[in-house]
């Protein structure tokens, strides 16, 4: 468990985006499963950050909860992606890409000239 | 706008804490839950998965507290809490509260009801649009004082079209003329206060009105049909506030004019009830009771950005051309000020503004340095509890907000409180207020500037009086704090000085204020008891004016009289009844006098009175030589006079005055009267007052036959067995048995006096009367909770004194003499600066001198006295200490 990295606190919310709108509504612990997983458990999210994250994008209007029943037959809280949520999603995806490739040209270029 | 709505979120879930709360544990088991179940399922043990998932999700009440950290405001939700502790402290100590609350209630509700006087008169006193650029123009003659009130601010009808069209600084100027006028509607006849006023004055004041339109320039023009408008007052009053009336005619003063419209309250152009369009040009001037001795009260609105001084200078030089053409209208040394309207109107009463402003300012100090002493005292007795909560780990910021949360909790309570008083406070005042020494449109009351003002005032002193003493409480060593008793004599807590300084300053601050309480008191007591010279006791009024177009000859007015005055006097309750022409104590009109035989250089002038023979009898003057005018006299119109002491002394200085004759110029310019006729003296009475109350010299007067000269007003005075209000409905009936066209105005001769000279004393007195109680109030609150908590400190170190063998009395007396000596430096100083702001309300007081040894030792007496009884409760219990509990507190 040691060499796993924490998720940044900038992109754990972007990644909460994606998950939900990838799987659509899902519950807390579904969510850092999934982040886990995707991650190939090169990540491990922890809980401390991830609930308090959740109700910031719920704040936000990003999200929105609402209580269910799970697979098991267990009393759950919901997670949505909302319309705004979407919308918000797509533009820190566009500027997420945007980033890592003018990072990559970067450091490409450090490479050629060295 | 996400920022926003998250904020509202987080607010919002304040309120819902444990539903939130509930909620959040339920999803976190329910997580743990899970997790447990796949770990099962990927085959361990059921300690393992449960350890594992509880490992992984990593404190969960760290979670939780992280949540909610995220969830709501933890600014807000501390301050809640600070709050919350804050209120439970003060239900835990309700006199503390109550002394608190009371004292800076007092302070503010005093302040803000000052300060809601001072914003109504001196900031919004009118309506108007530009009312700050507001301005009137005065002459004033060089060789006169500035207050002489020889100023000139009215002009004839040429002057003002001349200043109007040829100065550079003004917008525009408007003229108003004032006159009583006489309004028929068929029923009777009822005078009032109307000022006719120039066509442009309803423009130039924009005030939109209430119905109706106001008056346009066309109005004014020559040959427009007559039209009137009315104020709101007369509206509702007079007329029932009846929206009919609209558009109605009424003979005013012969004239049938169309009501066009009704102004709304705060409107008061001109000081009149009704406004009257004032045709200017020369033609019409002869149709409208416009002669050329009609002066025009002039307002002009200077233009943005000009200074009163260069209005000033543009000014002057028309006036030194017009010099050229009314050469009598100028003084010969004169210079022109333009001056502000507000100043002009509020002039004399805004200096005792600003000293009542500074005595509640006064009283603010002193309310916030009891509540600061009160707390200084509270903080002193919770080092204990503060040094517990330091060791705790609470940093210094966040034990000062916590100490201010009281301060703003009492300050909360205080405004509340305050506002109360302010709003009590403004109504007293705008019931006392001099009528004339304010303009109409200025409404003294509570509104919504005020409101702010005393909430800004409250949280100011909140941090004036709260601030300090939580700074005092968080500095200091913490083990000395928690090794020390708290009430250990060897560590003395270090505010000792301060709170020492406080109460000597509150003692000085409250001897000022009740010196100036004491001094006006004096002097209004001085003003109420002078000898006017005439019993204005019992004495009733009616106020006659004739319709001028009749222009009553002598003989009319000498038939109305001789049936009036019997039938007056045949009413049961009065005692004597007469004619005259002016209410006392102002004689209505002056002269030049030329006495045969002497020349003299300075002018020689004398008030008149035109009077029946009950004169003497109904004013009870006292006659000192000669006698008095007789029925014959004022039957035949005998030319003789009876004048005062001080024209007698005057201008016969040397002779005997009776039998000598005397010459009233005015006379020789006045169509009707007798031309170079000489009166004899025939009597001399004593002198009563005849001018100002307040000025105590009388003029030079002389008392004449009201036969002698025919005058369009005139009133009756009677003297009564009976309260005078109660018969003035009988008075009036019996005078329009005689002449129905007759508009009365009647009155009761000492209410008159009282409003018109008194009124202006009485509120001074009342205000700083009041101002002085509340001082005193706060003394003996902070005389007492500093000796109550001084003694409450020293209860070992009185212990020790008393183990010691020292006897209730010594103790009494070393208790006694710390507040001695306390009371004793303020006072001194107080004195001190009584005497040096002296003069700072010598104008007020009149016939005492300032610095009144009996004022002054009253004061001295009574501060020293209510500061001793202050004392004496707490040096009561000081004595009442027990050693052997005193010395187990250690």
């Amino acid at each position: 468990m040691g060499d796993k990295k924490d998720v940044w606190q900038g992109t754990l919310a972007l990644m909460v985006l994606k998950t939900l709108e990838t799987l659509g509504p899902l519950h807390g612990y579904g969510i850092a499963r999934r982040i886990e997983q995707t991650s190939g458990d090169l990540l491990s999210v922890n809980y401390g950050t991830l609930y308090p994250a959740l109700l910031k994008l719920e704040q936000e209007g990003y999200i929105s909860s609402e209580w269910g029943v799970s697979d098991n037959n267990r009393k759950a809280n919901y997670y949505k992606l909302t319309r705004a949520g979407r919308k918000q999603l797509e533009k820190e995806t566009q500027e997420w890409e945007q980033t890592t490739a003018i990072l990559a040209r970067f450091l490409s270029y450090e490479e050629e000239t060295s | 706008m996400k920022w926003l709505r998250a904020s509202w979120m987080r607010l919002r879930s304040l309120f819902c804490k444990e539903q939130f709360d509930r909620e959040l544990t339920e999803e976190l088991a329910n997580h743990v839950e899970m997790h447990i179940e796949d770990n099962l399922r990927a085959g361990m043990t059921p300690e393992e998965a449960r350890r594992n998932a509880l490992l992984k999700l990593g404190g969960l009440e760290q979670t939780k507290e992280s949540v909610r950290d995220q969830r709501t405001l933890p600014f807000l939700e501390s301050l809640f809490q600070d709050l919350r502790f804050a209120l439970r402290l003060l239900r835990k100590s309700p006199a503390f509260t109550a002394t608190a609350v009371l004292t800076l209630a007092l302070g503010i509700g005093a302040t803000a009801a000052m300060f809601g006087v001072v914003y109504s008169l001196l900031f919004d006193p009118f309506p108007y649009q530009g009312a700050d650029r507001l301005a009137v123009i005065n002459i004033h003659d060089l060789k006169q004082n500035a207050d002489s009130g020889s100023d000139r601010e009215e002009f004839s009808i040429p002057e003002f079209l001349e200043y109007q069209q040829h100065n550079h600084v003004f917008e525009d100027l408007v003229g108003s003329y004032s006159a009583v006028v006489r309004l028929e509607d068929g029923g009777g006849t009822t005078t009032f206060g109307a000022a006719y006023v120039t066509g442009n004055t309803f423009d130039f004041y924009g005030v939109p009105p209430q119905m109706g339109r106001g008056i346009v320039p066309e109005d004014a023009a020559p040959g427009a049909p007559p039209v009137f408008v009315m104020n709101y007052k007369v509206w509702t009053a007079d007329f029932a506030a009846d929206s009919k009336i609209l558009g109605k005619t009424y003979l005013i003063d012969g004239i049938r004019r169309t009501l066009v419209g009704i102004m709304p309250p705060r409107f008061q152009v001109g000081g009149g009830r009704l406004w009257l369009p004032l045709d200017l040009s020369s033609a019409a001037a002869a149709s409208t009771p416009v002669d050329k001795l009609v002066r025009l009260w002039t307002v002009g609105r200077l233009k943005p950005g000009l200074s009163l001084a260069v209005a000033a200078a543009d000014v002057q030089v028309l006036a030194k051309r017009l010099v050229k053409d009314y050469p009598k209208e100028y003084p010969e040394q004169f210079n022109v000020n333009v001056q502000n309207l507000v100043e002009a109107l509020v002039g004399n009463f805004k200096v005792m503004l600003y000293v009542l402003l500074g005595a509640v300012a006064i009283l603010l100090l002193i309310a916030c340095s009891n509540v600061a002493n009160l707390m200084l005292a509270k903080a002193t007795t919770r080092e204990r509890e503060i040094g517990v909560r330091v060791s705790l780990g609470a940093g210094p910021i966040r034990l000062v907000r916590q100490l201010l949360a009281e301060s703003l909790l009492l300050a909360t309570l205080a405004c509340l409180v305050g506002c109360f008083f302010a709003y009590f406070g403004l109504k007293g005042i705008s019931a006392t207020v001099p009528a004339n020494t304010l303009p109409d449109e200025a409404v003294i009351g509570f509104n919504p500037v005020v409101l702010l003002f005393a909430v800004a005032l409250s949280f100011s002193t909140t941090l004036l009086c709260g601030l300090a003493p939580a700074v005092h409480a968080v500095r200091g060593s913490l083990q000395e704090r928690l090794s020390g008793s708290g009430k250990n004599v060897n560590t003395p807590s270090g505010h000792g000085p301060f709170r020492t300084a406080l109460v000597i300053a509150e003692v000085a601050l409250s001897v000022v204020l009740l010196t100036g309480a004491g001094l006006l008191t004096r002097s209004f007591v001085a003003l109420t008891s002078i000898d006017l010279g005439f019993n204005p006791k019992d004495i009733l009024f009616a106020q006659l004016s004739a319709p001028p177009e009749r222009k009553d000859t002598i003989e009319d007015q000498k038939l109305f009289f001789d049936q009036a005055l019997p039938r007056v006097k045949a009413l049961p309750g009065v005692v004597s009844a007469t004619a005259a022409y002016s209410l006392p104590p102002v004689s209505g009109t002056y002269s030049d006098v030329t006495v045969p035989g002497k020349t003299h250089s300075e002018p020689r002038y004398t008030r008149l009175e035109l009077c029946s023979a009950g004169f003497f009898e109904t004013m009870q003057l006292h006659l000192l030589r000669g006698r008095v005018l007789s029925e014959s006299d004022i039957a035949s119109s005998r030319r003789v006079i009876v004048v005062n002491e001080t024209l007698a002394r005057r201008f016969f200085p040397s002779e005997d005055p009776i039998g000598q004759e005397v010459k009233f110029d005015w006379f020789d310019k006045l169509a009707g009267a007798p031309h170079d006729a000489y009166f004899e003296i025939i009597g001399v009475v004593r002198d009563f007052s005849n001018w100002d109350v307040r000025k105590s010299a009388p003029l030079p007067e002389a008392i004449l036959p009201y036969t002698i000269l025919a005058r369009d007003r005139r009133i009756i005075l009677a003297r009564t067995s009976l309260p005078p209000d109660s018969l003035l409905p009988a008075v009036r009936r019996e005078i329009w048995a005689v002449d129905p066209k007759i508009a009365i105005d009647t009155g009761n001769l000492q209410d008159f006096l009282a409003e018109d000279s008194y009124s202006e004393p009485r509120f001074n007195l009342i205000t700083s009367g009041a101002f002085a109680g509340i001082a005193l109030l706060l003394v003996v609150m902070g005389v007492f909770s500093v000796m109550a908590y001084s003694v409450s400190l020293r209860t070992h170190e009185i212990g020790v004194r008393m183990a010691l063998g020292a006897t209730q009395d010594s103790i009494l007396k070393m208790v006694l003499a710390k507040g001695f000596r306390l009371i004793a430096a303020g006072l001194v100083i107080g004195l001190l600066v009584s005497f040096a702001q002296t003069r700072f309300i010598a104008n007020q007081i009149w016939g005492v001198s300032v610095t009144d040894p009996l004022t002054f030792f009253s004061v001295v007496v009574l501060v020293a006295l209510v500061g001793f009884t202050a004392c004496i409760l707490p040096a009561h219990c000081a004595t009442k200490v027990d050693p052997v509990i005193a010395l187990r507190y250690e």
